[in-house]
């Protein structure tokens, strides 16, 4: 059994994520936009190296390209 | 210039006349003034901290209320590991996830956590570290830089969400090394002014499959990397937002502390201010006595 996350390179979490975002968007004008407000992220990150932090980048742009990346390795 | 700021304290809380009368006395006169702005500083101090206390207090009910809430649901997700009888593999590397926040000025809770975490690392010095918050960043970067893999910030400034704690386990992982077990070290909110540093274990899916009770379970091989990962961002969840409480609660005690030890220097300096102001008057009176007497004999 293949997920069809799984091929598109998402991770389950990636996956809920995208899911519960799309049940939001589709509430009531005023229910909306409290629920929206539970599905906000803004984390940075950084990774680090040998002891030295690097720079430091949007969590979510990061994730989104990662997934990017593990989606062209599944294609090939 | 100089003359006419250094005059505007004393012109304030009815003194001016004093101020004009007393001008010749520079020392007595100097020390009183010097303690009045100390007085108003600490007056301010106390306003700052009785208000962020008052802020920490409203943003502990809800972190409270979302603490139970997660921690009911973090609690029912392990419950399948702890019915299988999950145990981290020995033999191979962890990873130690260190939840703090990026917002200080509330008590020990965060160097708790990172000399917690200094304590496992003596013990076992290949653990990788991921520290979510600017506090624990500062703190375990300065000392076992090294080890930290990760860093997370922008967790803290309000109720943590299961986004964030989504986002936090995709990023996990995705890192290349393969964890025996990811652990979340946070601080357990035991009541309102005390707290403990603790683990939830995130269990790899070899650890899962090798548990002794596996086979009471019907798990297809491939949804257990999704349980995992899912699993992950849930314990991640519970740690994050119990931490919160927990920060939250103990602002509200710093703050509170730091108000109390402001009104006790108040009334301190105010006392201090008193007597000083009255033997200012006193020695003006006696200057003031004798010269008249001097005068009369003449």
């Amino acid at each position: 059994m293949a997920f069809a996350w799984k091929a598109a390179g998402l991770t389950y979490n990636r996956y809920l994520a995208i899911a519960a975002r799309v049940v939001r968007r589709s509430l009531k004008e005023g229910p909306r936009l409290q629920a929206e407000r539970r599905g906000e992220m803004d984390l940075r990150f950084a990774k680090w190296q040998n002891g030295k932090q690097g720079e430091n980048k949007s969590l979510g742009a990061a994730n989104a390209d990662a997934m990017a990346e593990l989606a062209t390795q599944e294609a090939k | 210039m100089m003359l006419s700021r250094a005059v505007r304290p004393a012109l304030s809380a009815g003194n001016a006349a004093f101020a004009r009368a007393a001008a010749p006395q520079v020392a007595g006169y100097a020390t009183l003034r010097e303690i009045e702005s100390r007085l108003k500083s600490i007056r301010n101090i106390e306003k700052i901290t009785k208000t962020m206390k008052i802020v920490a207090s409203t943003k502990l009910t809800r972190a409270q209320k979302a603490m139970t809430d997660s921690r009911t649901y973090g609690q029912t997700s392990n419950q399948v590991f702890e019915e299988a009888e999950t145990k981290p593999l020995p033999e191979k590397k962890s990873l130690l996830v260190v939840a703090s926040s990026d917002k200080g000025l509330c008590g020990g809770i965060h160097s708790g956590l990172s000399r917690y975490a200094r304590r496992l690392l003596e013990t076992d010095a290949s653990l990788d570290i991921a520290v979510i918050g600017e506090k624990s960043k500062a703190q375990i970067g300065r000392s076992n830089g090294s080890n930290v893999v990760l860093s997370f910030s922008g967790v803290g400034r309000d109720v943590p969400t299961f986004a964030d704690a989504q986002a936090i386990a995709d990023q996990l992982v995705l890192l290349p090394e393969e964890y025996a077990s990811i652990k979340i070290l946070y601080n357990k909110f035991i009541n309102a002014t005390s707290y403990e540093p603790v683990i939830i274990e995130a269990y790899s899916e070899e650890a899962i499959t090798e548990s002794p009770n596996f086979a009471a379970f019907e798990i297809d091989d491939e949804v257990l990397a999704n349980l995992r990962e899912y699993t992950l961002a849930n314990s991640l969840y519970w740690a994050l937002a119990e931490g919160h409480a927990c920060e939250q609660s103990a602002r509200r005690n710093a703050m509170d502390n730091a108000s109390k030890n402001a009104g006790d220097m108040i009334n301190k300096y105010s006392i201090l201010y008193n007597r000083t102001r009255q033997a200012v008057i006193t020695g003006e009176l006696v200057e003031i006595i004798t010269g008249a007497t001097a005068s009369e004999d003449m």
